[in-house]
């Protein structure tokens, strides 16, 4: 008997596993995306599940690996500062060596919330797999900062979704540190301090209450360029009655620079900390 | 007639012999024709079950597709799922979670006594190389293994930073492998591209900060060879800082007028998109 004939059966049986193998996981990956347990139900079925196995001999290997991903989990969202709060995902391609899926992925970055969607699209080579990022869009919480719109923009078009994540998160980080630095002195010299807008406003203002309209007002920005490189940019800007104070001009005039230079002195904190101190004891 | 007669015996023997022979061959030959038989036969046998069971498959994500069409969004399991399946659920998608740390470039898991992060670049879309580094955490911050290129100054950094700020460790050193991962990329495309434009070798050190090559540049159906020299100065950057473009002495001076518009195009924008605007230029 001609041996080809038995090749022929053999190619098509290996062909059939393929196919199915890919059916199966097409039919998992979709079974998983359309499917949504509530945390609450997710604590029941743990607890269920562990009357379930009492009575077998096996360990609750389920159980122990599901702690694991979610210590490993809130340890990368406590380290990056990246919380993750809703992911869903849909395969819309899929075959031996190319998946193509949208995800749609939201949470916050510190204080800052953020909206993702994209579409990943995942190659197997020879020997690896490489992901490619397309149809980008992103919806941040930024205020009205052109900056970052600039930025977020830029990302979009290249799908640069790596950048925009190192970024924002140290976008989100000034953020962040600006809010608690404000809180701080607001605490710490709530006569002297106020916030105009809030927490979560770009300045503050610093008015001694024994000499009315004289006003200095710390404006914070943080810069962000087309590369998404972020830094922190301060500036004093004063405010002075028309009498009254005249000898005191040169002086105030000259604050602006001298803050500039305190801030490459100090730093951020002390700067502001110094001016509030000089404020405070104008008689 | 005595040899005769003890030769007939023999060529009886030797008769029956090869008749055994024979028929034991056509044993054998019937015995494999068998197997063979039973071979095929269970070849298609599986092959039939195989496709059956592929059919059904395909009826299921079939079913499931249009399941999904009909009703937008979420699709409720069919009976009350098992408190497994539930779990595994989770499991899942816990496990789909932690595989997109990998997109913001930093991912991690926890290990026995400390942690194993990996660091993944990108080139615009595209991902490229990870690396890994095996921390310890106790008594002290200490680097026990890692995959981070020689060339990476890895130690300096982790002088800088490790003890006190590991974000920050993790930070810069990601801007390195990020920007030398980014050069790479770039000088591959060129040579992937626009090779019928360089002229010989583009010749670059490991850590790709410094390329060097020639190309041609026609000009009134003139051909002219530019060199170009790129050092790049910030190791934490995939723009070169320094770009020198030259062309003969003997050129023309629109010609040397575009070599030095080359070199500053190349310090800011990366280098096969700067051949992508000559070509359409």
């Amino acid at each position: 008997m001609d041996s080809s004939i038995f090749q022929v059966y053999e190619d098509e049986i290996q062909s059939l596993e393929e196919e199915i193998k890919l059916l199966a996981e097409k039919y998992e990956d979709s079974q998983q995306e359309s499917t949504f347990f509530s945390d609450e139900e997710i604590l029941m079925s743990i607890s269920s599940y562990q009357t379930e196995i009492e009575g077998h001999e096996f360990p609750s290997n389920l159980k122990a690996e599901l702690e694991t991903l979610e210590t490993d989990l809130s340890f990368l969202m406590k380290f990056t500062g990246i919380q993750f709060t809703n992911h869903s995902k849909k395969t819309v391609e899929k075959t031996r060596n190319r998946t193509v899926q949208k995800h749609r992925l939201s949470g916050n970055c510190h204080s800052l919330s953020f909206r993702l969607d994209f579409q990943l699209l995942e190659m197997q080579n020879k020997e690896n797999v490489s992901v490619v990022i397309t149809d980008l869009s992103i919806i941040m919480e930024s205020g009205e900062d052109s900056d970052v719109s600039k930025f977020v923009e830029r990302a979009e078009e290249c799908g640069n979704l790596l950048t925009f994540f190192r970024s924002f998160s140290s976008y989100a980080e000034w953020y962040e540190h600006r809010r608690c630095t404000f809180r701080h002195f607001k605490a710490k010299y709530p006569e002297i301090v106020t916030l105009p807008e809030g927490l979560l406003g770009d300045h503050i203002v610093l008015r001694n209450p024994s000499a009315p309209g004289f006003e200095l007002m710390i404006v914070w920005k943080i810069h962000m360029d087309e590369e998404g490189t972020t830094i922190p940019v301060l500036d004093l800007l004063t405010k002075v009655p028309e009498k009254g104070l005249e000898q005191k001009m040169a002086t105030i005039e000259r604050a602006p620079s001298r803050f500039r230079s305190m801030l490459l002195l100090l730093g951020i904190e002390a700067a502001i900390d110094n001016l509030i101190k000089v404020v405070g004891s104008e008689k | 007639m005595e040899g005769g007669k003890a030769c007939a015996p023999s060529g009886v023997f030797a008769h029956l012999e090869m008749l055994e022979m024979q028929s034991h061959e056509a044993a054998v030959k019937q015995e494999e024709m068998e197997q063979q038989e039973e071979k095929l036969a269970r070849l298609k046998a599986t092959v039939q079950e195989l496709r059956l069971q592929r059919d059904d498959l395909q009826a299921k994500v079939d079913l499931q597709q249009k399941g999904q069409l009909g009703k937008e969004g979420v699709v409720l399991p069919p009976a009350q799922p098992s408190a497994r399946a539930v779990l595994e659920w989770k499991i899942k998608s816990l496990k789909a979670m932690l595989r997109l740390f990998y997109l913001t470039g930093i991912s991690g898991k926890l290990t026995k006594k400390g942690v194993c992060f990996c660091i993944s670049t990108a080139y615009e879309g595209t991902y490229l190389d990870s690396y890994y580094l095996d921390l310890l955490t106790e008594p002290e911050v200490q680097i026990y293994r890692h995959s981070v290129p020689i060339f990476i100054p890895l130690e300096e950094i982790a002088k800088k930073y490790l003890q006190t700020d590991i974000r920050r460790f993790l930070s810069v050193l990601s801007d390195h492998l990020n920007a030398y991962v980014q050069r790479r990329y770039q000088a591959d495309q060129l040579q992937k591209h626009f090779s019928d434009q360089i002229e010989g070798k583009l010749q670059r050190n490991s850590l790709c900060d410094l390329l060097v090559f020639n190309y041609n540049v026609s000009r009134k159906s003139k051909t002219f060879l530019f060199k170009v020299r790129l050092l790049y100065g910030d190791l934490c950057c995939s723009l070169p800082t320094e770009a020198v473009v030259s062309c003969a002495s003997d050129a023309p001076a629109s010609v040397a007028e575009m070599a030095a518009a080359h070199s500053g195009l190349f310090r800011r924008v990366a280098l096969h998109k700067a051949f992508r605007s000559f070509g359409s230029a």
